[in-house]
């Protein structure tokens, strides 16, 4: 959305004083799905951190994207980097660059260079993933007996590549940081739509999806490696099998659903694809399918059967099944080698139930974008929690009928104030008192039309409009001032308590002041604690929604 | 005027009651007229003196359009009428609010179009009504309004507000009230009541075959109030799973599901349920109800085929009892973000504040309150 996002802002990680903040970006006890290396070796600080596991940890966190190698070139911006580099080509071309043929040439040259650089920067990882431990595909997760996600610490090849290059040096890798912290806040949403369970097979999916997105926003300055132009181009997709080997083995497909009867389904309708992303209109989302849609019954062949749903190994025909694997080329049901119960099919049956949920809602978290495929229209589906978190914030601050009248307006556009009571079902008088407040904050904008020249106000219309732009530019302004009103209230908090750290910052204080330090400041202390605890995770809070206004 | 004349009006006339039985307000141009066959279709001398007659005794009413002259007929009964009235003014005034009907006439309207003085105008209708011709009634576009009626009809829906206005005002706790029980049918029909016992349900979210269902239970089951009691006794009843005790909650139904309710059943419900007082609401009141909780972000809408259908938002997060109503503190866990936790979020000197200004964060009471 704005310009360049590499340096991102830097309180993403600004909250280390904080593990009980529920929005931490960082404390996800839910996202077992990445949760390779971080926090692998904190888990127990009584033991030194062997160098192997660091090298190891380190491997991991290069090979997912999180962490990443730096080279001289991106030190640069990526402006410069470009005119440096069509500097350098311009050499190539003594005669200068003039006519549609010399042009393209150029602008080709200039294209593979910066490929060639993205192609550096991603070595050591590539190197990384080579080492084939971190392919999670490579990873048979329901075959290993780990806790969590398997995280392929069974080998050390990862952590000895990097003693080999011993002068790597690494940076945080913010763009996939974003990617991930993105996905993060797209399962809390889905979490809050649509239920816990569905929730974790989205973030199933998500990590399975952005393996191959590495980065949120782009423009016409980044440095793409081939492979992520690639996916840039064609949209990534992910199989529901490997869905399936990124969920957490605990989750408990069978619950977060509701019964209802066979009848009542329209399996087809269910299972419809959606081969084009949808488009944005307004607050809406239409699919643009809608008519000519193909509609496919058989997506898998597991909906062929519904009637006898895989129950074991016995329950479903073979014969029966022979034709659809040819058909959609997967191997669904292929192993029922007894690993316990419910069979891997049946497994998958379920969990496909949730993805076909988050393919309906109306957020349409998910599209099912071909057999046994699915993909993510991140663009569309943000500018959606956009809304939900404005709506948030209006109903907060307006009550359910300010909430109401701002939606109306959304949809209809521009209304007088006639129309708009009546469609609200509300008295006029309480319409304009909300109007009024909510144009004071920002949220709405009035257009005065007078009927005649001496503009009197009972002789002048007033239409109400909903203007998107000012009013998401308004909250990320809001979302900002309050952060450094936070901030500043923690200053303000800490001069206060400046006695209690004249002797807290004390060497022979620190790390035990319970012991140290008499009662009443010891009180003082922990009450400043609380308090910087407090700001400081609602400092977190914000920036998440900065992110979700501006970074996502 | 021959001796045929008489007998002429009277087909004519009985010619257009046939030809407007279906539609009453239907209007007839001269062509119309001609070609019913009454008068020879040469003879528009006669056809002319015919409406001449027939609109004198009232019969007809003319209805200017910016095609020509049309008629519009007027059943005897109503013709009537004009007979009692006794001076000009009257009838003047009286024609301008018959021909006004159910929409009324405003009375500076009708001073504007007459060009009377004003106390004859008032004379004219304090005398109509005593005949009771006409009342006056008020309409809820704007109270303060004189409007005036034929006595024998009632207003428009648009000058009574329709079913949402009790003496105009706008009936706000009937309208809740309403809104209430769309939401608890939706609610109802388009979500499945889990009560925390996983033994009990199906692995799959599909059911083989009908059986006991909860959110998706037959039309008849819905709508007999009993079950819904049913399934909020059991709410109260604790839930001792033999595991891990799971509170109530509501469940999504899986993917293509078709029973969401739709506007057409969800006005049945309401009329089965005999909610609304005197008549009942029609289709297109339910529907207003529907789109406001729409807009209210309670209730969204889901195609099912070519039929919409509507379901509950955030349904896992909804109070399970039926009796939530939207405007309710527990309706839901509502959401909240981090502008809506900062005292900020919702400070009204919010534009104010900053360091060295009349309010800032390090002595801001709002902060002190937040932090206490
Ligand atoms: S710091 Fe206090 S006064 Fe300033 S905006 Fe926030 S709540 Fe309002």
């Amino acid at each position: 959305m704005n310009g360049n996002q590499s340096n991102g802002h830097d309180l993403e990680n600004g909250d280390p004083d904080d593990p009980d903040d529920p929005d931490d970006p960082f404390d996800d006890d839910a996202h077992y799905v990445n949760g390779n290396g971080a926090g692998h070796g904190i888990a127990d600080d009584s033991k030194p951190i062997e160098a192997d596991e660091v090298y190891d940890t380190m491997a991991q966190l290069i090979a997912a994207g999180v962490v990443e190698s730096v080279s001289t070139t991106m030190l640069q911006s990526p402006q410069d980097l470009k005119a440096s580099v069509e500097q350098e080509c311009t050499k190539e071309f003594p005669n200068g660059v003039r006519g549609a043929k010399v042009t393209s040439e150029f602008d080709m040259m200039v294209k593979s260079q910066l490929k060639a650089i993205g192609a550096e920067r991603a070595s050591t990882k590539r190197k990384l993933q080579e080492s084939a431990l971190y392919e999670p595909s490579n990873i048979k997760r329901r075959k290993l007996a780990n806790w969590g996600m398997s995280n392929g610490f069974a080998g050390d090849s990862g952590g000895s590549i990097l003693r080999d290059e011993p002068n790597t040096v690494v940076r945080l890798n913010f763009d996939k940081c974003l990617v991930e912290l993105r996905n993060q806040k797209l399962i809390e949403h889905a979490e809050d739509f649509v239920g816990e369970t569905t929730a974790q097979v989205f973030a199933a999916l998500l990590a399975s999806l952005c393996r191959k997105v590495y980065r949120c926003q782009h423009n016409q300055y980044t440095i793409m490696t081939e492979e992520e132009e690639e996916t840039y181009f064609t949209g990534v997709r992910v199989t529901t099998e490997d869905i399936f080997d990124h969920l957490c083995p605990s989750v408990d497909l069978s619950a977060g659903i509701g019964t209802a009867s066979e009848e009542d389904i329209d399996v087809r309708f269910a299972e419809k694809i959606r081969k084009y992303p949808p488009q944005v209109q307004g607050a809406r989302l239409n699919g643009t399918l809608d008519e000519g849609d193909e509609i496919l019954g058989s997506d898998d062949e597991d909906y062929d059967r519904t009637g006898d749903r895989p129950k074991g190994p016995y329950a479903n025909g073979h014969g029966h099944r022979q034709g659809s694997i040819t058909q959609n080329g997967t191997k669904l049901g292929g192993d029922y080698s007894g690993e316990g119960q419910p069979s891997r099919a049946e497994q998958i049956y379920q969990m496909r139930q949730h993805l076909l949920i988050l393919a309906e809602a109306k957020q349409q978290f998910v599209r099912h974008c071909g057999q046994n495929e699915w993909t993510v229209d991140f663009g569309p589906l943000i500018q959606q929690i956009r809304y939900v978190e404005l709506d948030t914030m209006i109903e907060d601050n307006f009550g359910r009928h300010g909430l109401r009248l701002t939606r109306i307006l959304r949809e209809k556009g521009k209304l007088d104030d006639k129309t708009l009571p009546a469609m609200a079902l509300m008295r006029k008088p309480d319409v304009h008192v909300k109007m009024a407040e909510m144009e004071m904050a920002g949220f709405l904008e009035v257009q005065e039309v007078p009927r005649d020249n001496n503009r009197a106000a009972n002789r002048t219309m007033f239409f109400w409009f909903f203007d998107e732009a000012r009013t998401l530019k308004r909250v990320l302004d809001n979302a900002y001032k309050s952060m450094v009103r936070c901030l500043e209230r923690l200053e303000v908090e800490r001069y206060k308590k400046r006695n209690v750290f004249s002797v807290t910052d004390r060497k022979d204080v620190r790390g035990q002041e319970e012991e140290k330090l008499r009662g009443d400041v010891y009180n003082e202390y922990l009450e400043y604690l609380d308090i910087e605890k407090k700001l400081l995770s609602q400092v977190s809070r914000l920036d998440d929604l900065v992110s979700v206004f501006q970074d996502f | 005027m021959d001796d045929q004349t008489p007998s002429l009006k009277a087909q004519l006339y009985a010619a257009c009651e046939e030809a407007c039985s279906g539609d009453p307000d239907r209007l007839f141009t001269q062509e119309d007229l001609t070609a019913l066959d009454v008068i020879p279709p040469k003879d528009i001398k006669k056809l002319l003196q015919l409406i001449q007659i027939l609109t004198n005794e009232r019969l007809f009413a003319p209805v200017h359009l910016h095609s020509g002259l049309a008629w519009r007929l007027r059943p005897e009964a109503e013709a009537a009428k004009y007979k009692q009235l006794t001076s000009h003014d009257q009838v003047l005034v009286y024609e301008i609010i018959d021909a006004a009907g159910a929409e009324g006439a405003w009375q500076q309207d009708i001073k504007r179009r007459l060009n009377v003085q004003d106390n004859a105008l008032r004379k004219a209708l304090k005398e109509l009504e005593t005949k009771r011709l006409v009342v006056q009634f008020t309409t809820v576009e704007n109270i303060s309004k004189k409007m005036w009626i034929k006595a024998n009809i009632k207003p428009s829906s648009r000058a009574t507000g329709g079913p949402w206005y009790t003496d105009q005002f706008l009936d706000e706790a009937f309208i809740e009230a309403l809104q209430s029980v769309v939401m608890s049918f939706i609610k109802n029909r388009g979500s499945y009541l889990s009560k925390g016992e996983r033994s009990a349900r199906s692995v799959s979210p599909v059911l083989p075959k009908k059986g006991v269902i909860n959110g998706a239970a037959s039309e008849a089951a819905i709508k007999s109030k009993k079950r819904t009691a049913d399934a909020i006794s059991k709410d109260d009843a604790p839930v001792v799973a033999s595991a891990k005790t799971r509170k109530t909650i509501r469940l999504p139904l899986p993917a293509g599901y078709m029973e969401y309710p739709t506007t057409e059943e969800i006005t049945a419900g309401i009329q089965a349920a005999e909610v609304a007082k005197g008549q009942p609401l029609k289709q297109e009141h339910v529907q207003e109800l529907i789109d406001v909780l729409v807009w209210d972000n309670r209730v969204e809408e889901i195609r099912m085929g070519n039929r919409i259908g509507y379901r509950a938002v955030r349904i896992s997060k909804q109070n399970p009892s039926l009796y939530s109503k939207p405007g309710d503190e527990d309706f839901w866990e509502s959401r909240s973000n981090g502008l809506t936790t900062v005292p900020c979020g919702k400070c009204p000197v919010s534009d104010l504040c900053e360091e060295g200004g009349p309010v800032w964060a390090g002595g801001c009471e709002y902060f002190d309150q937040w932090l206490a």
